[in-house]
């Protein structure tokens, strides 16, 4: 019995609280997207011509996010039944997101970002009993300052 | 080639289905095939399986489960095994070798195992005042076997194993809640079939002592030790003593059994 109220009230804990998180992070998301909005981010490896580059320089960002106990559980009950796992969407959209975010961040002042690419980590542990559900995003990629604006 | 600044208006990467939703339809489906298959199983074993176990069977099966009790005869086990001896002569089922056996532990339990073995706990025992109340609950253990329960829970119990250790494998947060949703479903089974075996206890009282005085004694004083909230024993595998007391005087009432005189406990130390 007390294992059950125990059970039932982490799994509130966790809705409520993932929610309010998930909602809060979406909406610093999409205020900084807008605001970093003139660096141009591609992934195209075509660079300026070499005499047009001032500086150019590699860019990192990385984000670590972990799942609720709500989504711990829809996801270990999707994984009985198959299909899309939409518990992690959330969680992946939003890591990536936030590395690309945080990758710009650390390319302010220069003028475009070339050769992005977005990698990924699972951080979980399957052997204890309450596996920790994480995963990391790691976006790179060069920045490059010209002699002068485009 | 230009660049055209975009920003996401929509998101193509993520579902719009709530979570809610998306939760209750998965433990719906789960849990509702899980139960399907629980029931389908036990009650194969219950009506096919049960009926065919022959008395050997159960007698071998028992003396695995007596490996754990002790088998000693003191004069408190004889004097128990009498007011038994007393009831069985008036059960009209009786096929096996009815036996007492007393645990030294201080729950207030009694059980009846496969091969017609009654265990007593003293903690039980400790606490009843009047033979007649005592024979009530040897009543209850008899309405067990009358009823063969004492095998079907064994099989139902087998199939839940079964069930969690095969279909979820490890003890996760989501198998325990599974496992504790159809524990749920069988205590709801279970307390039917105790309500059902103190009806045949108190047949019993009456058959063989004339009268029922002491039936609901038991109950009341356990109620009195512990009051409890009315959800507590909702999911419970007995159904609450207050219940038990309930259901008890309507039968009496109903039946219009005699109130006699109760036989105080003479227990040999």
């Amino acid at each position: 019995m007390l294992d059950l109220a125990l059970f039932l009230s982490l799994l509130t804990i966790g809705y409520f609280a993932g929610r309010v998180t998930e909602h809060r992070h979406y909406k610093s998301i999409l205020l900084r997207e807008k605001a970093s909005l003139r660096l141009p981010t591609v992934t195209s490896n075509m660079l300026p011509e070499v005499d047009q580059i001032a500086k150019s320089f590699l860019v990192t960002g990385s984000c670590v996010i972990s799942i609720d106990y709500f989504k711990r559980i829809l996801a270990g009950l999707r994984n009985i039944m198959g299909g899309r796992m939409t518990a992690y969407e959330t969680l992946i959209d939003r890591a990536r997101r936030e590395a690309i975010l945080r990758m710009k961040y650390e390319a302010l002042g220069s003028h475009i970002i070339v050769n992005t690419r977005v990698e990924t980590a699972s951080i979980f542990s399957s052997t204890s009993q309450n596996g920790i559900g994480s995963v990391e995003v790691f976006a790179y990629g060069t920045a490059i300052k010209l002699k002068k604006t485009l | 080639m230009k660049y055209t600044p975009k920003l996401l208006t929509k998101n193509v990467n993520t579902s719009t289905t709530h979570p809610l939703r998306e939760f209750a339809i998965l433990t719906g489906g789960i849990l509702g095939a899980l139960i399907l298959v629980y029931v389908l199983l036990g009650f194969a074993l219950e009506w096919v399986v049960v009926p065919r176990i022959p008395q050997s069977v159960e007698r071998s099966l028992g003396e695995l489960f007596l490996g754990n009790y002790a088998v000693e005869d003191s004069p408190e086990r004889q004097y128990l095994q009498g007011i038994l001896d007393r009831l069985v002569e008036h059960e009209p089922s009786q096929t096996l070798d009815y036996q007492i056996h007393v645990e030294e532990n201080p729950m207030v339990n009694a059980m009846a195992l496969p091969g017609g073995h009654i265990v007593l706990y003293q903690g039980l025992l400790d606490r009843v005042e009047s033979e007649n109340e005592l024979a009530m609950i040897l009543g209850h253990e008899l309405g067990h076997f009358a009823e063969r329960h004492h095998l079907k829970g064994l099989g139902r119990g087998l199939v839940l194993l079964v069930l969690s250790a095969t279909l979820l494998g490890d003890q996760s947060g989501i198998t325990q809640f599974l496992q504790d949703s159809l524990a749920r479903v069988e205590s709801r089974f279970s307390q039917r079939q105790e309500q059902q075996v103190d009806e045949f206890g108190l047949h019993l009282l009456q058959k063989t002592y004339h009268h029922v005085a002491g039936a609901t004694d038991f109950f009341e004083r356990i109620q009195k030790e512990e009051p409890e909230g009315p959800l507590s024993y909702f999911f419970a595998s007995h159904p609450s003593p207050a219940n038990r007391v309930d259901f008890l005087n309507e039968l009496i009432a109903s039946a219009q059994y005699p109130i006699g005189e109760k036989t105080p406990l003479d227990l040999p130390e």
